[in-house]
Protein backbone atom coordinates (compact mmCIF):
# COMPACT_ATOMS: atom_id res chain seq x y z
CA UNK A 1 0.00 0.00 0.00
CA UNK A 2 1.39 3.32 -1.13
CA UNK A 3 -0.25 6.23 0.62
CA UNK A 4 0.43 10.47 -0.63
CA UNK A 5 -0.63 13.45 0.77
CA UNK A 6 -1.07 16.12 -1.93
CA UNK A 7 -1.85 20.02 -1.49
CA UNK A 8 -3.32 21.67 -4.84
CA UNK A 9 -4.81 24.72 -6.29
CA UNK A 10 -8.72 24.82 -6.88
CA UNK A 11 -10.90 26.82 -8.90
CA UNK A 12 -14.11 28.25 -9.10
CA UNK A 13 -15.30 24.47 -11.13
CA UNK A 14 -13.20 22.56 -8.94
CA UNK A 15 -15.96 20.98 -6.76
CA UNK A 16 -18.01 20.36 -9.53
CA UNK A 17 -14.96 18.74 -11.76
CA UNK A 18 -14.05 16.26 -8.95
CA UNK A 19 -17.50 15.10 -8.29
CA UNK A 20 -17.76 14.61 -12.30
CA UNK A 21 -16.43 11.48 -13.38
CA UNK A 22 -16.75 12.22 -16.90
CA UNK A 23 -14.55 15.53 -16.02
CA UNK A 24 -12.48 14.43 -13.45
CA UNK A 25 -10.89 11.36 -14.95
CA UNK A 26 -9.93 12.90 -18.20
CA UNK A 27 -7.86 14.71 -16.00
CA UNK A 28 -5.81 11.98 -15.31
CA UNK A 29 -2.70 11.76 -17.64
CA UNK A 30 -3.69 9.21 -20.25
CA UNK A 31 -6.90 8.25 -18.51
CA UNK A 32 -10.61 8.37 -20.43
CA UNK A 33 -14.05 6.96 -19.57
CA UNK A 34 -15.33 3.87 -21.25
CA UNK A 35 -18.96 4.20 -20.58
CA UNK A 36 -20.25 6.15 -17.66
CA UNK A 37 -22.86 3.73 -16.10
CA UNK A 38 -24.43 5.83 -13.64
CA UNK A 39 -23.78 9.65 -12.24
CA UNK A 40 -21.39 7.48 -9.48
CA UNK A 41 -19.83 5.03 -11.68
CA UNK A 42 -18.00 4.71 -14.86
CA UNK A 43 -15.81 2.22 -16.84
CA UNK A 44 -12.32 4.02 -17.32
CA UNK A 45 -8.92 2.96 -18.71
CA UNK A 46 -5.44 4.37 -18.05
CA UNK A 47 -2.89 3.85 -20.27
CA UNK A 48 0.41 4.34 -18.67
CA UNK A 49 3.54 4.90 -21.22
CA UNK A 50 6.88 4.53 -19.72
CA UNK A 51 9.18 5.23 -22.59
CA UNK A 52 8.49 3.02 -25.77
CA UNK A 53 6.40 0.68 -23.72
CA UNK A 54 3.02 1.16 -21.87
CA UNK A 55 0.64 -0.17 -19.40
CA UNK A 56 -2.89 -0.13 -19.68
CA UNK A 57 -5.21 -0.60 -16.78
CA UNK A 58 -9.04 -0.55 -17.22
CA UNK A 59 -11.84 -0.92 -14.46
CA UNK A 60 -13.95 1.11 -12.65
CA UNK A 61 -14.13 4.42 -10.70
CA UNK A 62 -16.98 4.62 -8.34
CA UNK A 63 -17.96 8.09 -6.30
CA UNK A 64 -18.32 6.64 -3.12
CA UNK A 65 -18.90 9.35 -1.10
CA UNK A 66 -19.80 12.81 -1.45
CA UNK A 67 -20.54 15.89 0.94
CA UNK A 68 -21.09 18.76 -1.52
CA UNK A 69 -21.65 20.99 2.29
CA UNK A 70 -18.11 19.81 3.43
CA UNK A 71 -16.72 19.44 0.20
CA UNK A 72 -15.63 16.41 0.55
CA UNK A 73 -15.30 13.44 -1.93
CA UNK A 74 -14.24 9.82 -2.12
CA UNK A 75 -13.42 8.34 -5.36
CA UNK A 76 -12.64 4.39 -5.25
CA UNK A 77 -10.71 3.02 -8.66
CA UNK A 78 -10.55 -1.12 -9.34
CA UNK A 79 -8.51 -1.71 -12.92
CA UNK A 80 -6.51 -4.56 -13.63
CA UNK A 81 -3.37 -4.67 -16.23
CA UNK A 82 -4.73 -5.41 -19.48
CA UNK A 83 -3.52 -8.58 -21.20
CA UNK A 84 -1.51 -9.41 -17.92
CA UNK A 85 -1.52 -10.04 -14.01
CA UNK A 86 -1.72 -6.85 -12.18
CA UNK A 87 -4.28 -4.24 -10.98
CA UNK A 88 -4.12 -0.99 -9.70
CA UNK A 89 -6.74 0.08 -6.99
CA UNK A 90 -7.05 3.25 -5.60
CA UNK A 91 -8.95 5.24 -2.77
CA UNK A 92 -8.57 8.71 -3.49
CA UNK A 93 -9.99 11.69 -0.63
CA UNK A 94 -10.54 15.47 -2.03
CA UNK A 95 -11.20 17.81 0.58
CA UNK A 96 -11.74 21.50 -0.68
CA UNK A 97 -11.48 24.44 1.52
CA UNK A 98 -10.92 28.24 0.47
CA UNK A 99 -7.61 28.38 0.17
CA UNK A 100 -7.31 25.20 -2.13
CA UNK A 101 -7.52 21.27 -1.60
CA UNK A 102 -5.93 18.21 -0.23
CA UNK A 103 -5.98 14.55 -1.86
CA UNK A 104 -5.08 11.51 0.03
CA UNK A 105 -4.39 8.79 -2.13
CA UNK A 106 -4.28 5.06 -0.80
CA UNK A 107 -3.10 2.90 -3.63
CA UNK A 108 -2.38 -1.00 -3.86
CA UNK A 109 -0.71 -1.73 -7.71
CA UNK A 110 0.96 -5.39 -8.59
CA UNK A 111 2.06 -6.69 -11.47
CA UNK A 112 5.03 -5.25 -13.75
CA UNK A 113 4.54 -1.79 -12.61
CA UNK A 114 4.84 -2.79 -9.00
CA UNK A 115 8.07 -4.96 -10.17
CA UNK A 116 9.63 -1.71 -10.58
CA UNK A 117 9.81 -1.41 -6.30
CA UNK A 118 7.84 0.57 -4.23
CA UNK A 119 10.34 3.54 -3.79
CA UNK A 120 9.92 4.08 -7.59
CA UNK A 121 5.83 3.31 -7.85
CA UNK A 122 6.04 5.73 -5.32
CA UNK A 123 8.00 8.63 -7.16
CA UNK A 124 5.88 7.39 -10.68
CA UNK A 125 2.14 8.29 -8.77
CA UNK A 126 3.38 11.33 -7.07
CA UNK A 127 4.86 12.66 -10.42
CA UNK A 128 0.92 11.45 -11.88
CA UNK A 129 -0.73 13.08 -8.91
CA UNK A 130 0.96 15.79 -8.98
CA UNK A 131 -0.16 16.42 -12.87
CA UNK A 132 -3.69 15.52 -12.16
CA UNK A 133 -4.01 17.95 -9.34
CA UNK A 134 -2.14 20.61 -11.07
CA UNK A 135 -4.84 20.05 -13.89
CA UNK A 136 -8.67 20.90 -11.31
CA UNK A 137 -7.94 24.03 -11.15
CA UNK A 138 -8.51 25.05 -14.96
CA UNK A 139 -10.37 21.54 -16.28
CA UNK B 1 50.13 2.35 -35.00
CA UNK B 2 50.12 5.19 -36.71
CA UNK B 3 47.72 6.54 -39.18
CA UNK B 4 49.24 5.75 -42.42
CA UNK B 5 48.47 8.84 -45.15
CA UNK B 6 45.70 9.54 -47.65
CA UNK B 7 42.24 10.29 -47.98
CA UNK B 8 39.65 7.66 -46.68
CA UNK B 9 36.19 7.59 -47.45
CA UNK B 10 33.58 6.18 -44.88
CA UNK B 11 29.83 5.33 -44.61
CA UNK B 12 28.21 2.41 -43.12
CA UNK B 13 28.91 -0.25 -45.87
CA UNK B 14 32.37 -1.18 -43.98
CA UNK B 15 32.02 1.14 -40.60
CA UNK B 16 29.90 1.59 -37.79
CA UNK B 17 28.43 5.01 -36.26
CA UNK B 18 26.70 4.58 -33.49
CA UNK B 19 24.83 6.39 -30.45
CA UNK B 20 25.03 5.04 -26.76
CA UNK B 21 22.25 6.42 -24.65
CA UNK B 22 21.84 5.87 -21.05
CA UNK B 23 18.45 5.74 -18.94
CA UNK B 24 18.16 7.55 -16.05
CA UNK B 25 15.25 9.00 -13.20
CA UNK B 26 13.50 7.47 -10.09
CA UNK B 27 12.30 5.07 -12.54
CA UNK B 28 15.29 4.14 -15.16
CA UNK B 29 14.20 0.27 -14.21
CA UNK B 30 11.53 0.41 -16.45
CA UNK B 31 13.52 1.86 -19.27
CA UNK B 32 16.38 1.12 -21.52
CA UNK B 33 20.22 1.78 -22.35
CA UNK B 34 20.18 1.53 -26.26
CA UNK B 35 22.43 1.18 -28.94
CA UNK B 36 21.63 2.98 -32.24
CA UNK B 37 23.22 2.98 -35.84
CA UNK B 38 23.19 5.62 -37.96
CA UNK B 39 22.63 3.73 -41.12
CA UNK B 40 23.08 6.87 -43.42
CA UNK B 41 26.12 8.62 -43.27
CA UNK B 42 29.74 9.38 -44.53
CA UNK B 43 32.77 10.77 -43.61
CA UNK B 44 36.17 11.92 -45.46
CA UNK B 45 39.38 11.51 -43.28
CA UNK B 46 42.15 12.97 -44.76
CA UNK B 47 45.98 12.24 -42.73
CA UNK B 48 48.59 14.04 -43.95
CA UNK B 49 52.34 13.67 -43.21
CA UNK B 50 51.93 16.64 -41.02
CA UNK B 51 49.14 16.01 -38.55
CA UNK B 52 48.35 19.55 -38.38
CA UNK B 53 47.23 19.47 -42.01
CA UNK B 54 45.40 16.47 -41.49
CA UNK B 55 40.94 17.13 -41.64
CA UNK B 56 37.78 15.27 -40.87
CA UNK B 57 33.96 15.77 -42.42
CA UNK B 58 31.21 13.73 -41.84
CA UNK B 59 27.87 14.30 -42.36
CA UNK B 60 24.27 12.10 -41.36
CA UNK B 61 21.32 11.46 -41.87
CA UNK B 62 19.14 12.31 -38.94
CA UNK B 63 16.15 10.20 -39.98
CA UNK B 64 18.34 7.03 -40.69
CA UNK B 65 19.05 6.23 -36.95
CA UNK B 66 17.72 2.53 -35.93
CA UNK B 67 17.92 1.10 -33.00
CA UNK B 68 20.18 -1.90 -32.97
CA UNK B 69 19.92 -2.73 -29.05
CA UNK B 70 18.21 -2.23 -25.67
CA UNK B 71 19.40 -3.46 -22.27
CA UNK B 72 17.87 -3.13 -19.02
CA UNK B 73 14.17 -2.82 -18.76
CA UNK B 74 11.13 -4.61 -17.32
CA UNK B 75 10.26 -5.96 -20.54
CA UNK B 76 12.32 -6.99 -23.69
CA UNK B 77 11.77 -4.67 -26.87
CA UNK B 78 9.92 -5.53 -29.69
CA UNK B 79 9.42 -4.18 -32.98
CA UNK B 80 6.28 -2.11 -32.29
CA UNK B 81 9.04 -0.39 -29.53
CA UNK B 82 11.87 0.37 -31.35
CA UNK B 83 9.30 1.39 -34.49
CA UNK B 84 8.32 3.66 -31.61
CA UNK B 85 11.31 4.95 -30.32
CA UNK B 86 12.98 6.04 -34.05
CA UNK B 87 9.77 7.77 -34.41
CA UNK B 88 10.37 10.12 -31.37
CA UNK B 89 14.14 10.41 -32.32
CA UNK B 90 13.11 11.26 -35.70
CA UNK B 91 10.07 13.80 -34.80
CA UNK B 92 10.98 14.62 -30.91
CA UNK B 93 14.53 14.97 -30.46
CA UNK B 94 16.19 15.14 -33.67
CA UNK B 95 12.92 16.78 -35.75
CA UNK B 96 14.96 15.87 -39.25
CA UNK B 97 17.42 18.32 -38.61
CA UNK B 98 20.97 18.19 -40.84
CA UNK B 99 23.95 16.51 -39.36
CA UNK B 100 27.26 17.19 -39.98
CA UNK B 101 30.86 17.57 -38.69
CA UNK B 102 33.81 19.40 -39.88
CA UNK B 103 37.47 19.28 -37.93
CA UNK B 104 38.64 22.82 -37.27
CA UNK B 105 42.35 21.22 -36.09
CA UNK B 106 44.22 18.53 -35.91
CA UNK B 107 47.22 17.69 -33.90
CA UNK B 108 48.95 14.25 -32.84
CA UNK B 109 48.06 12.62 -30.03
CA UNK B 110 50.90 11.37 -29.26
CA UNK B 111 50.51 7.60 -29.78
CA UNK B 112 49.94 7.59 -33.10
CA UNK B 113 46.19 8.71 -33.50
CA UNK B 114 45.05 11.80 -34.03
CA UNK B 115 43.15 14.42 -31.58
CA UNK B 116 40.55 16.20 -33.69
CA UNK B 117 38.83 19.18 -33.01
CA UNK B 118 36.04 21.08 -34.58
CA UNK B 119 32.23 22.21 -34.98
CA UNK B 120 29.19 18.93 -34.84
CA UNK B 121 25.79 20.60 -36.05
CA UNK B 122 22.41 19.05 -34.65
CA UNK B 123 19.24 19.98 -34.16
CA UNK B 124 20.13 23.54 -36.42
CA UNK B 125 23.16 24.19 -33.41
CA UNK B 126 27.03 24.45 -34.15
CA UNK B 127 28.85 23.51 -30.86
CA UNK B 128 32.71 22.70 -30.78
CA UNK B 129 34.00 19.02 -30.04
CA UNK B 130 36.95 17.12 -29.73
CA UNK B 131 37.91 13.47 -29.86
CA UNK B 132 40.80 11.09 -30.14
CA UNK B 133 40.98 8.65 -33.47
CA UNK B 134 43.19 5.86 -32.85
CA UNK B 135 44.19 2.77 -34.92
CA UNK B 136 43.94 -0.53 -32.50
CA UNK B 137 44.51 -3.78 -34.89
CA UNK B 138 43.76 -2.35 -38.07
CA UNK B 139 40.48 -0.90 -36.47
CA UNK B 140 39.85 3.21 -36.90
CA UNK B 141 37.93 4.46 -33.39
CA UNK B 142 37.02 7.22 -31.60
CA UNK B 143 34.77 8.09 -29.14
CA UNK B 144 32.66 11.63 -28.45
CA UNK B 145 30.24 12.76 -26.09
CA UNK B 146 27.26 14.77 -26.97
CA UNK B 147 25.50 16.91 -24.11
CA UNK B 148 21.86 17.45 -25.60
CA UNK B 149 20.47 20.34 -23.98
CA UNK B 150 24.21 22.13 -25.20
CA UNK B 151 22.53 21.84 -28.80
CA UNK B 152 18.58 22.62 -27.77
CA UNK B 153 17.59 19.23 -27.82
CA UNK B 154 15.04 17.89 -24.83
CA UNK B 155 16.21 14.69 -23.82
CA UNK B 156 13.46 12.08 -23.91
CA UNK B 157 11.40 11.74 -20.92
CA UNK B 158 8.42 10.28 -19.82
CA UNK B 159 6.77 9.49 -16.66
CA UNK B 160 5.89 12.83 -15.83
CA UNK B 161 10.39 13.31 -15.56
CA UNK B 162 10.45 10.07 -13.75
CA UNK B 163 12.11 7.91 -16.25
CA UNK B 164 14.82 9.91 -19.10
CA UNK B 165 17.47 9.68 -21.39
CA UNK B 166 20.13 10.97 -19.58
CA UNK B 167 21.70 13.84 -21.50
CA UNK B 168 25.27 12.70 -22.23
CA UNK B 169 25.17 10.16 -25.43
CA UNK B 170 28.27 8.85 -26.52
CA UNK B 171 28.64 8.03 -29.81
CA UNK B 172 31.40 6.12 -31.74
CA UNK B 173 32.37 5.08 -34.59
CA UNK B 174 34.54 1.71 -35.61
CA UNK B 175 35.87 0.75 -39.13
CA UNK B 176 38.53 -1.22 -40.62
CA UNK B 177 40.93 0.83 -41.86
CA UNK B 178 40.73 0.58 -45.52
CA UNK B 179 43.48 1.61 -48.00
CA UNK B 180 43.51 5.24 -48.24
CA UNK B 181 42.86 6.14 -52.05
Amino acid sequence: MVELDHAFPTGPDTWATITDLERVIPCVEGGRVVEATSPEEAKAEIVVKMGAMSMTFTGTVKLVERDDDAQRAVLKVRSKEKGGQGFANAEATFTLNGDGGTLHTAAQISGKAASMGEGVVQSVLDALIKDFTGKLATA
Amino acid sequence: MAIPAGTYVLGPDQASLTVHTRKGGAAAKAGHDLTIAVTDWQATLTVADDPARSALELSAQADSLKVLEGHGGMMALGAEETSSIEQSMREDVLKSTPIAYRSTSVASDGNGGLHVDGALELHGRQVPIGFDLTVTDGHLTGSATVNQTAFGMKPYSALFGTLKVLDDVRVEVDAPLPPPS
